[in-house]
């Protein structure tokens, strides 16, 4: 169940005037992945594309510019159309479309050019519109060289220290000059400008003042803005119209297109083809009855060989170059609707090999039991659950439906560990505390330690995360050792069903022992050099650890080398890292401590000693709940962002290493998805 | 307790000092990991996994720090 279905690689043969035919069969019946045909064997070409492959990639080309053209390319419309519909619309509409199309679009960009230029003009005018001077006046001059431009300072006086004769203009603001000076003098006049940081903007061509010019160009502007907005909205006009047919025209298109290149995907010689394919040993008896029936006498079906989850050459090939020759089986997934939301979290590492455990499952359980003991606050968990549920409803893309999907279950947790384990919401404890404020000293009232449900003590809040420091890490380490021992366990059975008992003893079972050994070790240590107790060497827990440990890591240098012994410190760091749920617990709610105290210690004058103790300024209570909902926003996000990424982390880096391989080919039957489009007719196209 | 200074400044070394260590190892792996996302986005698994891996260096850190914080 936990292993990718199981497949069965088929031969489809035939005469070569039923290969659409067949393409159309197996695309209805969704269940065939191709296998590229390699042109290697002998007799056998690639297939050629279908005919009406040209004419509708010629279309869909069009189409595809007119797309860019309205600015719907990446656009989602709504609506759909029915095929039959857009092959008619297709042969008149198209043309029409983009004739009209090309001239909205012609003109829209004469019009926003002609603007740019305007504007450009408009910009120079403006520099010469703060000086007394017309146009005209800036050139045709037979002894007078003149300077026009920016500066950064005045220049006059300098200038008519260099050059005496000379006259100068500068506008009000002081950064732009007009200088006439003699030509024969025209070199010292640029030194003494240069020094000025002079940037020279030559004179436009044209005659008469120059704020008349401006008064022109603006003039100009104004009718050609309009002008744009009409032709803008022409264009979007022509885009509401026909979004929804040139989407589904599109649609079409391309699965006609994919269709008919399918061929170039199998092998033919002049009269017949042959298609590799993998297909679903469960979807066989479906595929060869259809195949039998809709195409009886034309085209045979082969199933060739069933693929055991075994390597076929047994253990240590897997990296030789032979093996590239095999192809790659696909690997089908088989989750839930639940589980399945968590699919997306491993295909962001990579697929499954067809020969291992798919680990979604186990991920579904541990990954929202991490990020909730992280959080582990009610006040924090509900609006998960809340958020997780409105983005399961709303959201459409893959990534924000993963989200919402930890968000959820993870708030699930988040809630059930902050009432039960840590019984606190915002970083507040709901019992009376000694040390710190609590729910119960800050509203006045005495919540209890624990409640009681048909004769059985429940407790809230059996740890704190400040104050139980010890006992939450000493948690957090047995939490990591089970889910190693849990990633080991799948390491074996991977191993056992890809190349035997004996290699996944000698490779996983050593681990194991390892695992436990130190697992013993630990408890020893932990009694002799945290709590102090008298321990003697003779301990029954080294007793055990001792052989378990020797064994194993003998095991684990026989099966994988002196690699093994080094891996061994990196067995303890996978541990220790374990360590983060406690610690991002405790970052969190030292926060959120901080908050807290600023909001009602400091601010409100609250005394957690005395119940229901307050300064009793409204105001300053309005001021300390901000605070308190601003760094409480700030730790929810935060909340997400960390634990949400670290418990995902421990699964990849600590969990899936131990056993995971990946790099598997996701099983991708021939079928089209149709988003804009509706297939009326069904099978008869 | 006399030490307690002492300690307190000890463990906030060991916080301190494994946190730089770590941000300098993963700034340059975080960077590369995005250069490689960016050519080709299914890069991100490995690239988160590469990435995070100096962590532990931190870890590490921080629980020398409790374990110091505890005998306070």
């Amino acid at each position: 169940m936990l292993l990718p279905k199981q497949m069965t690689r088929v031969l489809i043969v035939g005469s070569r005037g039923a290969l659409k035919d067949t393409i159309e069969v197996l695309y209805q019946l969704e269940a065939a992945h191709l296998i590229d045909f390699s042109a290697e064997e002998e007799g056998f070409s690639l297939g050629a594309p279908l005919p009406e492959s040209s004419d509708a990639s010629q279309k869909l080309l069009k189409l595809r510019s007119l797309e860019k053209d309205m600015g719907i390319d990446d656009m989602d419309v709504r609506g759909s159309m029915d095929i039959a519909q857009v092959e008619k619309d297709l042969a008149s509409t198209i043309f029409e479309l983009e004739a009209e199309i090309t001239g909205a679009t012609e003109s829209k960009n004469r019009i926003s050019a002609r603007i740019s230029e305007l504007e450009a003009e408009k910009a120079v005018l403006q520099n010469f519109q703060a000086l007394p001077l017309n146009l005209e006046l800036y050139r045709d001059y037979d002894s007078l060289k003149v300077f026009t431009g920016k500066v950064r300072a005045d220049p006059s006086s300098a200038l008519k220290a260099a050059v005496p004769q000379s006259e100068v203009f500068i506008s009000d603001d002081g950064d732009f000059v007009a200088a006439f000076v003699n030509k024969a003098q025209a070199d010292e006049a640029q030194k003494a400008l240069v020094q000025f940081g002079f940037t020279e903007v030559p004179a436009p061509v044209g005659n008469g003042s120059p704020q008349q010019l401006v008064a022109k160009v603006d003039e100009e502007l104004s009718t050609l803005r309009s002008s744009l907005e009409e032709a803008v909205k022409k264009l979007d006009d022509l885009k509401d119209k026909h979004a929804v047919f040139v989407k589904a025209a599109d649609e079409h298109l391309s699965i006609i297109v994919e269709k008919a290149e399918t061929p170039l995907r199998v092998g033919t010689t002049p009269y017949t083809f042959a298609m590799d394919a993998w297909v679903t040993t469960e979807d066989l008896p479906k595929v060869e009855k259809e195949i039998a029936e809709k195409l009886a006498g034309k085209v045979h079906l082969e199933a060739l060989e069933t693929m055991a989850r075994r390597e076929p050459r047994g253990h240590g090939h897997e990296e030789d170059g032979e093996e590239k020759h095999v192809e790659e089986i696909p690997s089908k997934l088989v989750n839930g609707k639940t589980v399945g939301k968590f699919e997306y979290m491993l295909r962001l590492l990579s697929i499954p090999k067809y020969r291992e455990i798919d680990p979604t499952i186990t991920m579904s359980i541990t990954l929202p039991l991490f990020f909730g003991l992280m959080v582990g606050d009610i006040g924090y968990g509900i609006p998960f659950i809340i958020l997780g549920a409105i983005g399961l409803k709303k959201c459409v893309s893959d990534d924000w439906r993963t989200i919402s999907t930890l968000l959820f279950f993870g708030g699930i947790w988040s809630t059930i560990f902050g009432l039960f384990m840590f019984g606190e919401a915002y970083g507040l404890h709901f019992a009376e505390q000694a040390h710190d404020m609590s729910w119960s000293s800050l509203l006045g009232v005495q919540l209890p330690h624990e409640i009681a449900i048909g004769g059985f003590e429940i407790p809230i809040g059996i740890y704190s995360k400040l104050h139980n420091v010890k006992e939450i890490l000493y948690m957090t380490l047995w939490i990591g050792i089970a889910h190693l021992f849990i990633g080991f366990c799948i390491g074996f059975y991977n191993k056992a069903i890809r190349y035997g008992f004996k290699h996944a003893v000698i490779e996983k079972v050593s681990w194991l022992m390892i695992l436990v050994g130190g697992a013993l070790l630990l408890l020893f240590l932990v009694d002799a050099m945290i709590r102090g107790k008298e321990v003697s060497l003779t301990d029954l827990r080294i007793l055990i650890a001792a052989p378990l440990l020797l064994v194993g890591i003998v095991m684990a240098y026989k099966g994988e080398g002196s690699g093994a012994i080094l891996e061994l410190p990196g067995l303890m760091g996978n541990i220790i890292s374990y360590t983060r749920l406690a610690a991002i617990g405790m970052s969190k709610a030292g926060l959120a401590l901080a908050f807290n105290t600023i909001a009602f210690e400091v601010m409100w004058g609250h005394d957690f000693h005395v119940l229901g103790s307050n300064s009793g300024d409204m105001i300053i209570l309005i001021a300390a709940l901000a605070i308190f909902l601003i760094g409480h926003l700030t730790i929810f996000i935060l909340a997400i962002i960390s634990a949400g990424l670290h418990s995902l982390r421990l699964h990849y880096v600590e969990f899936f290493m131990k056993f995971y391989e990946g790099g598997g080919v996701e099983f991708k039957p021939l079928k089209v998805i149709r988003k804009y489009t509706t297939d009326k007719n069904g099978v008869s196209e | 307790m006399a030490d307690a200074g002492l300690i307190a400044i000890g463990a906030g070394i060991a916080v301190g000092l494994t946190g730089l260590a770590s941000a300098f190892a993963e700034k340059e792996i975080g960077a590369a990991a995005i250069g490689a996302m960016a050519e080709n986005e299914k890069l991100f698994g490995k690239g988160l996994i590469l990435t995070v891996i100096p962590e532990t260096i931190v870890i590490f850190g921080m629980v020398v720090a409790i374990l110091l914080w505890l005998n306070m």
